[in-house]
């Protein structure tokens, strides 16, 4: 534990990347690069046509995406970085060292993009007849421009999942071109476009009352289905057979669902995807509100789902074979196992186990190791010591910490001393059983007492 | 008073992959870079604030002209803070990488603020846009509301800053972590913390002055060489005036807050502790050069300013922007020095890493540490026991693959076993 510590204790602190990252996720492709694509083929398919009610829909369109992204897509984006260096500094830290460059270039990739999307905005009216094509040339380098900034981006997540040789070589290039670098980046990018129409067809289903122009509209999204889907499934399984076979094992369980209703669950969402593609196809006009809300709310979700099992199938990671996801380097195991995970720990006002403080000590471990991902008494009662520890002994506990990892492959070992092992079972009875208000001083001193 | 707090260590050590560059250019990057955003940042918080204002003047005295200067202001504010918030992205990247032991620590003693931040940026945001895309609607009766609004979203920008300034500020000092305790407390528990925030409005006030004098000074020209067709001469008669006006609030606004920037200026310097601010006042060359020429310059920009309002002369317009920006560049690097004066002792006593340390992984599966020079000896004596004719790197590389399949397998198997303990969890 090298920084101090906040905690969420209701919410969870992994929950508070999660839903700052979803709403990014959602954002940046859907709307940055989605919503950009779809407008700046509406406004070509207008000059094509000469339809200025298409030209207009764009125009409204591009008002939309510039409040958007330059508000909550922005911020959510910066904000990632936020609360990854208040939760999980060790892990930021270190990618923001390998990808220092990346992130760089991604700095002026951003500035462009924004500067294009305000000359879009901001120039509707600017170029008349035959020059209007300009604009829509601005457009779509602003495309391209949104895309960009995915395609650097991509590369570090990956390299989160599948760092590839980087952990032998420590290369940037190593980790950017990482092997699942290129379909994910292929996955994203089909995502960001059909995330697009999902979300913008129930707004203009209902906001648009002439059909004809609905009919025009639909039928430029529906071209784009046409490339997305079958670009996201076959991308999707190329992504699936590059990931490690123990992330893939993962899967499933990363969703908390049993296996017959992930099934299910999935078959349906797909059917209702290639139901509403064909509908948007053959009777653009006549696409029933209600089915463009069903693909709203699934589209959703299913980026929501996909963010989080690549979230969780990294797990005992955060960086694959380098770092755990509670932050503890897989190289400096053995020295805190060693020398103690407290003694290392600059932000612990504790750095070795005692008698006097075994409680308090507990909480540093606690803090250094588990809260990441684990809450005393949160939501998730999955994660919940309150509920998991509901029977255990603090002799019981100690011991099973010792094995965790092997029993549970997803949790990463216990970094530490046997005294800090024992301290932070202590600790987790003490809470699950009394709540995290307990007085710990008070009780540290009872045990010294007994 | 350093030493001793040197020795209640709360500064981490530093991150084991090394800083991907040259220190030196890092520093000189986040200089750059910081400059560069800040400035945009001044305009958008000075701007928003001046919108408000004039849209109140223009309320009170019943003067269109005043609330098309307002109009403008909130139009731009919204421009430029999306510029702002890119602009950001480097200086985020570069303070992150090169002080990561101090800024995550004091950014993680204020965590929850620092969160708070995007809520109150997001809304803050969305209420600018609000503001700006309802002014025509929200005429007569509502004007009352719409002012509301507007100053609700210019007090979210002018709170910000605080918030980044405690964390700035709280870096320099590990000695007082201990004793923080959260952001409210941190406003008056460290020092300097207010002094940089009004530093930090006037400065915002003045960028945005000037930025609002060369917008009109353009609009001025391209009025000028307008064709009749375009736009009438009653038309152009009357945005000549507003921009007159606007120009005059831009070059007014520069002249007040820049002459109290020098009293402010003072005041920081007050702020800082006896031996930091000495090197500002002789003992450092560098600081001390940087500070008088920084305070030179602001004279100079008065002076030219005041010329502005006069004359609006293309020579005076020029050297007002040139030597503002130059303060601007000359203001950063002092307080990138600043944090390098309050950091020195604690950087030598808790060095950075700036070589790279490479894993290795051994057959047994232990990680090894091993510098560069004595990786390059074990690939050589590893070489070695290979064929004659093999080339080296090729060969320690299949080897690392070897090593690396066969841990995979094993931890496959292993997983295999496992599994059902996993899809019962």
């Amino acid at each position: 534990m090298n920084y101090p510590v906040i905690e969420f204790p209701w919410l969870g602190n992994g929950m508070m990347i999660a839903l700052i990252a979803t709403i990014h996720v959602i954002v940046s492709h859907g709307i940055a690069i989605g919503v950009t694509a779809l407008m700046v083929s509406l406004e070509y398919r207008g000059l094509k046509t000469k339809n200025e009610q298409l030209i207009g829909v764009a125009r409204r369109l591009s008002k939309w995406v510039l409040i958007i992204t330059t508000t909550v897509g922005a911020m959510t984006g910066v904000g990632i970085w936020f609360v990854t260096s208040v939760i999980q500094p060790d892990s930021i830290g270190s990618l923001l060292r390998i990808f220092f460059w990346a992130w760089f270039a991604e700095w002026i990739v951003f500035i462009t993009e924004v500067v294009l999307l305000i000359i879009y905005y901001y120039t509707w009216d600017t170029w008349k007849g035959e020059k209007r094509k300009i604009h829509n040339r601005i457009g779509m380098v602003l495309g391209v421009f949104g895309w960009l900034t995915a395609m650097i981006i991509t590369g570090i997540l990956s390299a989160k999942l599948t760092p590839g040789k980087w952990t032998e070589t420590l290369s940037f290039w190593n980790a950017f071109l990482n092997p699942t670098y290129v379909p994910s980046l292929a996955f994203r990018t089909f995502i960001a476009v059909l995330l697009a129409v999902s979300l913008i067809s129930l707004p203009l289903r209902i906001m648009i009352k002439d059909a004809k122009l609905r009919k025009e509209v639909f039928k430029v999204f529906s071209v784009w289905n046409a490339i997305t889907i079958p670009g996201i499934l076959i991308s999707g399984i190329w992504y699936l057979l590059s990931i490690p076979d123990e992330a893939a094992d993962l899967i499933i369980w990363a969703t908390g669902m049993p296996e017959d209703l992930f099934t299910i669950l999935h078959i349906v969402g797909l059917a209702l995807f290639l139901i509403f593609a064909f509908w948007m196809a053959v009777k653009p006009e006549k696409v029933p509100v209600i089915l463009t809300f069903a693909i709203f709310i699934t589209s959703m979700a299913f980026i929501g789902e996909f963010e989080g099992i690549r979230e969780s199938v990294r797990k005992p990671y955060v960086i694959y074979n380098y770092m755990y996801a509670n932050g503890v380097a897989a190289q400096d195991l053995d020295k805190f196992k060693e020398e103690g995970y407290l003694a290392h720990s600059a932000a612990s006002p504790i750095k070795e186990v005692t008698a006097d403080n075994q409680l308090e000590a507990g909480r540093e471990l606690y803090k250094g190791q588990c809260i990441t991902c684990h809450t005393v008494d949160g939501w998730r009662t999955k994660r919940a010591f309150a509920d998991r520890l509901d029977g255990w002994d603090e002799e019981g506990l100690a011991g099973y910490i010792a094995t965790l990892h092997e029993t549970r492959p997803f949790m990463p070992p216990f970094a530490g001393t046997d005294e800090e092992r024992e301290a932070l079972a202590a600790y987790l009875i003490k809470v699950s059983n009394e709540g995290i208000d307990t007085d710990l001083t008070q009780a540290s001193a009872e045990a010294d007492n007994k | 008073m350093i030493l001793q707090a040197i020795s209640t260590n709360l500064i981490p050590e530093d991150i084991s992959l090394a800083i991907p560059g040259n220190l030196g250019f890092f520093e000189f990057l986040i200089v750059f870079s910081f400059a560069l955003h800040i400035l945009f940042v001044n305009i958008t918080v000075g701007s928003s604030v001046l919108a408000v204002f004039q849209e109140i003047k223009g309320m009170s005295k019943k003067n269109k002209q005043i609330d098309a200067v307002a109009q403008q202001l909130a139009d731009h504010t919204s421009i430029m803070k999306s510029i702002a918030v890119v602009l950001g992205i480097a200086p985020l990247l570069l303070i992150s990488v090169i002080y990561t032991q101090y800024f995550y620590s004091s950014t993680n003693l204020i965590g929850k603020a620092w969160l708070a931040l995007l809520g109150i940026l997001i809304v803050a945001f969305l209420i600018l846009y609000l503001y700006k895309f309802s002014w025509e609607k929200m005429q007569g009766g509502k004007k009352g509301l719409h002012v509301l609004i507007g100053a609700v979203g210019s007090i979210m920008l002018l709170f910000v800053p605080l918030i980044f300034i405690v964390n700035v500020v709280s870096m320099l000092y590990p000695e007082m972590w201990a004793g923080s305790k959260g952001f409210f407390h941190s406003l008056t528990y460290y020092p300097q913390i207010w002094q940089r925030y009004i530093h930090f409005i006037l400065a915002s006030f003045a960028g945005a002055g000037i930025y609002l004098y060369f917008w009109n000074r353009r609009l001025d020209r391209k009025v000028d060489n307008m064709s009749p067709d375009e736009m009438s001469s009653e038309e152009k008669k009357e945005n000549k005036e507003i921009q007159k006006r606007a120009k005059k609030v831009g070059a007014t606004t520069v002249m007040i807050t820049t002459a109290l920037q020098l009293v402010a200026g003072t005041a920081l310097l007050m702020s800082f502790e006896k031996e930091i601010m000495m090197l500002y006042m002789g003992e450092d060359m560098l600081l001390t050069t940087l500070l008088m020429s920084s305070i030179l310059l602001t004279l100079v920009l008065l002076f030219l300013v005041y010329r502005l309002g006069k004359t609006d002369s293309k020579g005076a317009f020029i050297g007002s922007v040139v030597v503002f920006l130059v303060i601007l560049g000359v203001m950063g690097w002092m307080r990138h020095e600043l944090r390098e004066s309050y950091l020195g002792d604690y950087l030598e006593a808790n060095p950075r890493t700036t070589e790279k340390v490479l894993p290795v992984l051994e057959e047994d599966g232990e990680v090894e540490l091993l510098d560069e020079e004595e990786i390059d000896a074990k690939e050589d004596a590893e070489a070695t026991e290979e064929e004659a004719d093999a080339d080296s790197d090729a060969a320690v590389e299949e080897d690392a693959e070897e090593t690396t399949d066969e841990e995979a397998d094993a931890e496959a198997e292993k997983a295999d076993e496992e599994a059902e303990e996993t899809t019962e969890a």
